[in-house]
Parts: C-alpha cells; structure tokens; sequence
C-alpha cells in the first residue's frame, strides 16, 4: 500500500516552497490543488459550500500540466472569488487533467501567491510513487 | 582562488567578487556580485550564486551576468539579478523580469514639516488606507475596463495625463515617461486583463507599501536641492507594480516560451529561465505584452499618487501638493543603446536602473547629478534616496540594488517574532501601522531583511550609484 498524498511547505529566501508527494501522478496534481488552497485561504475560513465546478487543464508534458494546473487554480480563484478544495480527479494524462471540485466563496480576491514557476521542478516517478516541488512566486 | 562554494571565485575589490566563466562549463561570461565580505557570506547561503550561474549561460548574454549587494535566490533569476543580451542575436526571458513586471517605487515630496505631521498621522494614515486600498485581491476606485484598459496599456501615464490624474511634470520625472512606446496591447491576453480589472490604484501584498516618511539625513546637500529634498522633509514612497495583469502576463509567456525553446534551440539548466530569441515572433510579442504590462503599473502608482493627493491636499490645503521626484522600475527588460556595447536587452529583476548625468534618458531637471535612485528598506527600517552614476553603464549596465533584499524565510521570520509583536516595537518607534493581517506584518518584519544601510553603501562605494538622503518612516500601509 502506497502512503496516502501529502503535501508541506519548504523553506525558500523570498518564495514559498511547495513539495506533494502521491501514489499516482493524478493525486499528485489534487494534492498540490489542496496545498496551494491552503496558501490562498490562510486567514479565511473555508468551508465547501455550492455546486462542483470543472477545471480542465491541457499542457505539454507532467511539468508543464503541474504548473498550468496550479496557475489555472490562481486564475480561478482570483477572478471568480472561489478556491477550489476537494479536486476529484475524474481523467488524467501526462498532459492532460480534468477534476470536479467544490469549493468556497471568498470576499477579497486571494492572489497572494503570484504563480507557480518551473524553477528547478521536476515531476519524480519511483515504485512509492510520484513526487514534485514546485516553487510558488508569493 | 578560495573555494567556499562549489564554485571557485576571486575578489576584485572590496566591493566585487567574481566567478571565471570555467567555473562551470556551461557559462558563457564570468558573473560578478557586488558585496562586502558580510553580504557575500549572506550570498552564499541560498541558490543566489548557482541562480546567477544559470543565467550565464543563457544565449547571447554579454559582459557579465551580475547580481546586486541585496541579491537572494529567487525562482530562475536570482533576484537582485541583472543580465544584458544583445538584440541582435540574444533572448528575452519573462522569468529574468519575473511575475511583478514593472514593480517599481515612486518618491513623491511634501512642504509640509514633520511639526505639522506628527499630531495628525493617525487620521492621515486612516485617510489614506482607505482612498489607497492594499492586502491581496483588494480591488480599487477605479474600474477601467474595455476601450480605457486598451489606453492604460499602451499609453500609461500619458492616458492619465489626458484625464486628469497626471500632470506634464509627473510624466518628465517618471522613468520612461511613465510610457513604454514600444507597448502592443493585443498581445495582452484576457486572462490578464481580467485578473488585473479593478486594481488600478491599488498596493496588493507581499512586500508592496505606501509609506510616509521623513528626511532624515542629507548626505549630498547638492544634489538634494537638484532633487528637491531637505531635512526634516515630510515625503510619501509608494512600492507597487502592475497586480494581477503583470502576474498573469508572465505567465503566459513562460509557458509559450517553455514550448518553443526547443524549436529555437535553445536548451537551459532551469525551465523557468524559458526565454526565446529578442527578434523572434514570441520574443516580440512578450516585448510587447510586457511594455504593456510595465505601463499599467507606472498608470498604478500615478493612480495612487492621485489619490494621496486628494488626502494632503484635503488635510493641509495648499502646502500639501505633493512633487514627484522620481519613479523607477526594478523588474524590466529594457532596449537600452549603451555605446560600445550596442543595443542590448538588460534585463533587471529585482534591479534598479542608475542613469548617470550623461545619459540622455535622465530627465533635464537631474542632468546635473544623474537620475534618482530610490531604495525601499523593509518595513520599519530607513529607505535611500541616490543618483545613478555614469560609471554604472561600464559596471552593471547602469544598474544598482532595489531593496534591502531577504534574509529569511517567511515561515523562519514568522517563528522568530509574532505579528503582534512586530507591530508593537513599529509603534513603539511611533510608527502608524496599517495593515490588513498579523501574519503578512510577521513576514515583512525587519529582521527578515538585511540591512540596508550596509547594502547602500556598497553600491556607494562600488561607483553603482551614489547616497543623497536617507529616509526613515513615520506611518506604514501594508499589503
């Protein structure tokens, strides 16, 4: 049995680190879903409310859907006051991811993180599972 | 040559180490950092060094990749980074200007005293918090959309002058005009827009402020009556940039860089360094898109500016006018002509563009003493007034420190003092706070920067730009 996904933050001089670790590349991309939420909403009370909304995310390989997945979530959050919280990941490819998520309604617009960047990102696959830090602009 | 890091490297001069262009065999030039021994120890305690490595061995860099006495790791760019690629045949990088495009500070000067400031800061502070909006996401007062965003993208400033909110003497004593002629709308994505509909006028988060502050100390008595400023001198620095639209800019083009590299041939040791050739269609439409970027925040901090102005004119009638000094950028990519060294794209992330007197783009009224150079300290601490030198062309492409630069973590910062905390010794100093969370002021906190004071003076005495005043704060408005 694989551990369950999990996600924490690591130390970085100006930016905030993000390093997910899942059994598959599919929880890997929920479970960084949950940590940046998490970012977003630090001083906000979250609780699920309203109907699921779809996101759907194409990109060019595990990297590049990783970062676009993140700065779609940003987008989404930032423009529609909604942070997505519970993804359920409902098809996944190495380029290609589309999940449901409720989420919540917040008042003022959570774009303290900037974007999420490739700097030293690399999406590993070994027999536990996959694993990826990616550093966050904040 | 020592070897404390893993890459080898000489000290120049008190002020300069560098890095032989053999240290790794991917460089293309040597890089240089401008430190004292204090900083450098400070430099080589994150990825600054490796970072600034990466960056010299981009395509068509020339001279030396350099970083700044503030430099700290950042994501691609150390930032505190400066790097010049030749037009020619070199690239462009979102990533070496990053995701604030144009963040910049802006140094507006008052007649009022510190006498007639002190019992009123309060209901001043108040005032401006709440004609200033600042914390994430905070939208502000006004909602240009459509055809006026159109206008704030390719003009800046200039669009504000035309209604009102910016006079013919803001635009001569901003960089740039406060206008990039080189702008292309078009190539501003929706989704940009759309993240930064509503934010003109506003500060946001991290590390952006409005401060109202007071000269403390003049160190060049002649080039403060060129700029303006005098002891005792009531002054307003404002730090911000282009918001969401900036944000979501550089998003876009790191992606579609990071897609075309390989067609370019291009291939890089960071994926977040994605870059493509300057004269390429993707390398021109990101030009473009990031002069657009770059106008929307100079049309940010002169929409601030508008509104502090209401606020001291309200409070102290006609002593309160409020004089830019100066605006200048520190996360740009610029096509600068630099003599010998032709034309070249210098890119500053995290740098501040010091003009000389001889330049030609230093406005008439600094021709003397060369074009203002405005250094933000963290929170809490002093800020810098300077003048760019014309040596600084020859030494970093005409380009200095930006800041105090991080020392810490957010999450190290937050353990060492609580927000309360911080907050309590800030007002203990009779420094007004505002500020939307205890968690945002804990960050910011002063402990979590390095000393500006000693940042300051190396790029003094390295030639890069030269002290005029220093500034301490006396209210604070924080994101």
């Amino acid at each position: 049995m694989s551990a369950p996904a999990s996600h924490r933050f690591v130390d970085h001089t100006s930016e905030i680190g993000l390093q997910v670790r899942a059994a598959t590349f599919g929880e890997l991309l929920a479970e960084a879903a949950r940590g940046l939420a998490s970012l977003m909403l630090r001083e906000v009370p979250a609780a699920v409310a309203g109907e699921a909304r779809e996101i759907e995310v194409s990109s060019h390989d595990r990297e590049s859907l990783l970062v676009d997945w993140l700065n779609e979530i940003l987008y989404v959050a930032e423009t529609g006051l909604w942070v997505p919280l519970e993804p359920e990941v409902l098809e996944v490819s190495d380029t290609r991811i589309r999940a449901r998520a409720r989420g919540v309604m917040v008042e003022i617009s959570p774009s303290m993180v900037k974007a999420a960047t490739f700097h030293g990102l690399e999406v590993v696959e070994t027999a536990e599972g996959f694993s990826a830090e990616v550093i966050l602009d904040v | 040559m020592k070897t404390v890091t893993k890459y080898p490297w000489e000290r120049i001069n008190p002020w300069l180490v560098e890095i032989p262009a053999s240290a790794r065999e991917d460089m293309r030039v040597p890089a240089r950092i401008y430190v004292d021994d204090v900083l450098w120890e400070r430099a080589i305690g994150d990825r600054t060094l490796e970072q600034l490595v990466n960056v010299a061995t981009m395509p068509g860099i020339t001279g030396w990749a350099y970083a700044m006495p503030d430099a700290h790791e950042g994501y691609g760019f150390p930032v505190g980074g400066v790097a010049a690629f030749r037009a020619e045949d070199g690239v462009i990088s979102p990533g070496g200007v990053g995701y604030d495009i144009n963040c910049g500070v802006r140094l507006l000067a008052s007649e009022v005293s510190f006498g007639e400031v002190r019992h009123r800061l309060e209901p001043l502070m108040t005032d401006l918090a709440r004609v200033v909006p600042s914390g994430a996401g905070k939208g502000g007062r006004l909602k240009f959309a459509g055809e006026d965003m159109d206008r704030v993208l390719a003009d800046g400033c200039r669009y504000l002058a035309e209604i009102g909110m910016a006079s013919p003497e803001d635009l001569e004593r901003t960089e740039a005009e406060g206008s990039f002629r080189r702008a292309d709308p078009a190539k501003v994505s929706d989704r940009a827009r759309e993240r930064g509909k509503g934010q003109l006028g506003t500060i946001g988060s991290g590390n952006h402020f409005l401060e109202i502050q007071r000269v403390e100390r003049i160190f060049d008595p002649a080039a403060a009556e060129a700029l303006g400023l005098y002891k005792g001198q009531i002054v307003i620095l404002i730090h911000t940039g282009s918001r969401g639209l900036g944000h979501q800019v550089c998003t876009d083009y790191v992606r579609a860089m990071d897609e075309v590299m390989a067609r370019h041939g291009i291939k890089l040791p960071d994926r977040e360094l994605a870059c493509a050739p300057f004269q390429s269609k993707e390398g021109q439409a990101y030009f473009g898109a990031m002069c657009a970027a770059a106008n929307f925040a100079f049309a940010n901090r002169q929409a601030i500016t508008h509104a502090a102005r209401e606020v001291f004119e309200k409070t102290f009638g006609e002593e309160g006018g409020l004089r830019l000094v100066y605006d200048v950028a520190h996360n740009m990519a610029k096509l600068e002509d630099h003599g010998d060294n032709g034309q070249i794209v210098v890119h500053r992330k995290g740098a501040t563009r010091a003009f000389g007197p001889s330049n030609s783009e230093t406005p008439d009224a600094y021709k003397e003493f060369g074009q203002p150079v405005l250094i933000p300290g963290s929170m809490g601490t002093a800020s810098y007034v300077l003048v760019g030198t014309d040596d600084a062309l020859e030494r970093s492409f005409g380009s200095t420190c930006h800041g105090a630069g991080r020392a810490m973590s957010r999450t190290a910062a937050k353990k060492v003092k609580h927000g309360a905390q911080v907050r309590k010794e800030l007002e203990d100093q009779g420094i007004v706070v505002r500020c939307a969370g205890l968690g945002e002021l804990a960050e910011e906190a002063p402990h979590a920067y390095k000393d500006v004071d000693r940042v300051v003076d190396v790029v003094h005495n390295a030639g890069l730009a030269r002290k005029v005043a220093r500034l301490v704060p006396l209210g604070v408005i924080k994101g």
